[in-house]
């Protein structure tokens, strides 16, 4: 449904809203094509020197391997726990069902500096050296509640009697999983890998905290931010990373929307 | 003809915290029987059906199939196989691997499989959509497919839950004339939970009719509708006129009464009843009236009244009828024979009523 805009200053509001919001984050693959260190206007020319520079820098490519190791982990971990979760908040009526759901999705709101130090200081007593596990640690924790919230929904649409149906037929508890229950969720399952990853690959603070001397892509970043020479080189792997995770929430929403259909 | 017993429940109960769902549940179904479960939304019948399929254990009692004790065995060792109420079509499977789903687990060729899959689909009369996509598929060939992939199996019992009210009433008609059929076939032992009296009568040999977690009666569909057990299972099964009755007399079976509105009347003793005093409710079925501008002859007791409604049901026409003393219009259904309305609203009516019409629904309730 359609209409004429009956109030001017609400569409005036919203675009100078949309401008706030998303103008800086455009300028950055501008500038990234600027002949010119410097970032300000006018800019100096056309020029795809920075991106071809990425490809040299072994520092950057090690830290890109760091955040392609933990992203692909925590996806797995994060998700394999989200789905055994949601088919339980979904399927059961039990004791505690509504506190530990909302444990589990208490880190969406959680301040991250404050589990990130929080984490720090436990790992180091418990004699866990900060690297790449106790950064996908604190990622499978953070990640986690966007792996529940994806399975529930494909719970939500799933008709429990295609389990019983199974059951029935006689196929055993874990056949019935793996016949039944694992196809059908599937695109769920595609969905929250994806999402999961993408929360893993984009995170700053806990990798900061937990990485130790095996930088994460954005930690890398940061690092590098405080070169000025190196500004545009940076700008032009972060617009990558912009277009990478953008690509991948489509394709989790893509596969999220099928989920729901399906069942 | 020497027919076993195929499922013995007795004394089965089941509690879902301090709620009774199934109470001293005690039933004997014969092999190749079609029984029915009905009774309202509820009333504990899904849980009697789950329980014998082995999705819930029972509190209490026993349940026995082809003899064996099912206690403690699982619903995929069973003997029993499943219709669902939604079918559940297995999406992401064609027509033909939802067919073939259950014959994976037994030991059986790849051929053998194939056979059995294309058999059980000509049964079910969708020979040849092996290839078929589950989400392709009408309302009414899901229901064929989930029948068709119980089947397969072979199973001494086929429990069906509500198979047939996920689908439009021309259907629904069509398909229970072919359950019937298949099952008469088949020769299996169909135990079908239903809320639809029509359902169970068309397709059934005996009826169970369930309130409140508790079997109140099971009878073929004649004698349910001819000689209920009470007035709750008299009301649930097709219409009835209840009338407060004076016993006057009780001899050879037969019991003289003062029924209210049409005077003294001969009717049989019900023996289905728990128990009789001399306050009786009577029951008489609206299509066992006549009714009639003028006095009809050659019954045994009539009543003179005036009609408050009039309706056109297109089979037959519906009257209520009022009169002195009465606290309930009784309601007349007459069939269609020259699609014409007789009698109007206001009209002053005779209705008759022969002996052998008049139920006997025990002693009547204060």
């Amino acid at each position: 449904m359609s209409r004429p805009f009956r109030f001017p200053w609400l569409l005036a509001y919203a675009i100078s809203y949309l401008i706030f919001l998303y103008l800086p984050v455009l300028l950055l693959p501008l500038f990234s094509f600027n002949d010119g260190t410097i970032v300000a206007f006018p800019m100096k020319g056309f020029t795809l020197k920075w991106y071809a520079l990425l490809g040299a820098q072994d520092t950057l490519l090690q830290a890109m391997v760091n955040s392609l190791i933990v992203g692909a982990v925590t996806a797995v971990v994060a998700t394999s726990l989200g789905l055994f979760a949601a088919r339980a908040y979904v399927r059961y009526r039990f004791k505690g069902r509504d506190i530990s759901e909302g444990l589990v999705m208490l880190p969406l709101v959680i301040p991250g500096i404050i589990v990130a130090s929080s984490m720090l200081v436990l790992f180091i007593s418990l004699g866990l050296k900060p690297s790449l596990t106790t950064v996908i640690l604190g990622h499978v924790f953070v990640a986690l509640p966007f792996a529940v919230s994806i399975m529930k929904s494909a719970f939500d649409d799933f008709d429990q009697s295609l389990e019983e149906a199974a059951f029935d037929l006689g196929e055993s508890v874990i056949g019935t999983f793996r016949r039944v229950t694992l196809p059908i969720v599937a695109p769920g399952i595609v969905a929250s890998l994806l999402v999961t990853f993408t929360v893993s690959f984009d995170e700053f603070v806990l990798a900061f905290f937990l990485s130790g001397n095996q930088p994460t892509l954005p930690v890398y970043i940061w690092s590098q931010i405080r070169f000025p020479a190196k500004l545009p080189n940076t700008l032009a792997l972060g617009s990558l990373l912009l277009l990478a995770s953008v690509l991948l929430l489509l394709t989790a929403e893509y596969f999220r929307r099928r989920s729901s259909k399906s069942a | 003809m020497t027919t076993q017993n195929i499922i013995e429940i007795s004394g089965v109960e089941k509690r879902f915290g301090t709620f009774v769902a199934v109470r001293d549940l005690n039933l004997e179904l014969k092999e190749g029987e079609f029984f029915s479960l009905l009774g309202p939304s509820g009333c504990g019948k899904t849980t009697a059906l789950r329980m014998i399929a082995g999705f819930q254990d029972h509190d209490e009692g026993t349940i026995r199939i082809g003899g064996q004790d099912m206690a403690h065995i699982p619903a995929n060792k069973r003997p029993a196989n499943m219709v669902f109420q939604s079918y559940a079509i297995f999406p992401h499977l064609n027509v033909g691997d939802n067919v073939a789903f259950g014959l994976r687990k037994l030991k059986l060729t790849k051929a053998g499989i194939n056979d059995r899959v294309a058999e059980a689909l000509e049964m079910v009369e969708l020979g040849g959509l092996q290839s078929r996509k589950a989400t392709e598929l009408s309302g009414g060939q899901r229901q064929r497919v989930a029948l068709a992939r119980a089947l397969v199996m072979r199973p001494k019992v086929l429990l069906l839950d509500e198979p047939l009210s996920a689908l439009d009433k021309n259907l629904r008609e069509a398909m229970q004339f072919e359950m019937r059929r298949l099952q008469q076939k088949l020769g299996i032992t169909f135990v079908m939970v239903t809320h639809d009296q029509y359902e169970a009568m068309t397709m059934s040999d005996r009826i169970g009719v369930m309130f409140k977690g508790q079997l109140k009666q099971v009878d073929k569909p004649e004698v349910l509708y001819a000689r209920p057990c009470s007035r709750e299972v008299a009301a649930f099964i097709g219409g009835m006129n209840f009338l407060d009755a004076a016993v006057t007399g009780e001899a050879d079976g037969k019991l003289q009464a003062q029924v209210q509105g049409f005077g003294p009347l001969t009717i049989d003793v019900n023996s289905n009843v728990a128990q009789r005093g001399p306050q009786l409710l009577a029951g008489i079925r609206p299509e066992q009236l006549e009714i009639s501008a003028q006095k009809p002859e050659g019954y045994d007791g009539y009543l003179q009244g005036t009609v408050t409604n009039a309706a056109f049901y297109g089979e037959n026409v519906h009257y209520h009828v009022t009169a002195d003393g009465l606290q309930q219009p009784i309601a007349v259904s007459v069939p269609n024979y020259f699609h014409t309305v007789d009698h109007k609203q206001g009209d002053p009516v005779w209705l008759g009523v022969q002996n052998a019409s008049v139920i006997d629904l025990g002693t009547r309730e204060a």
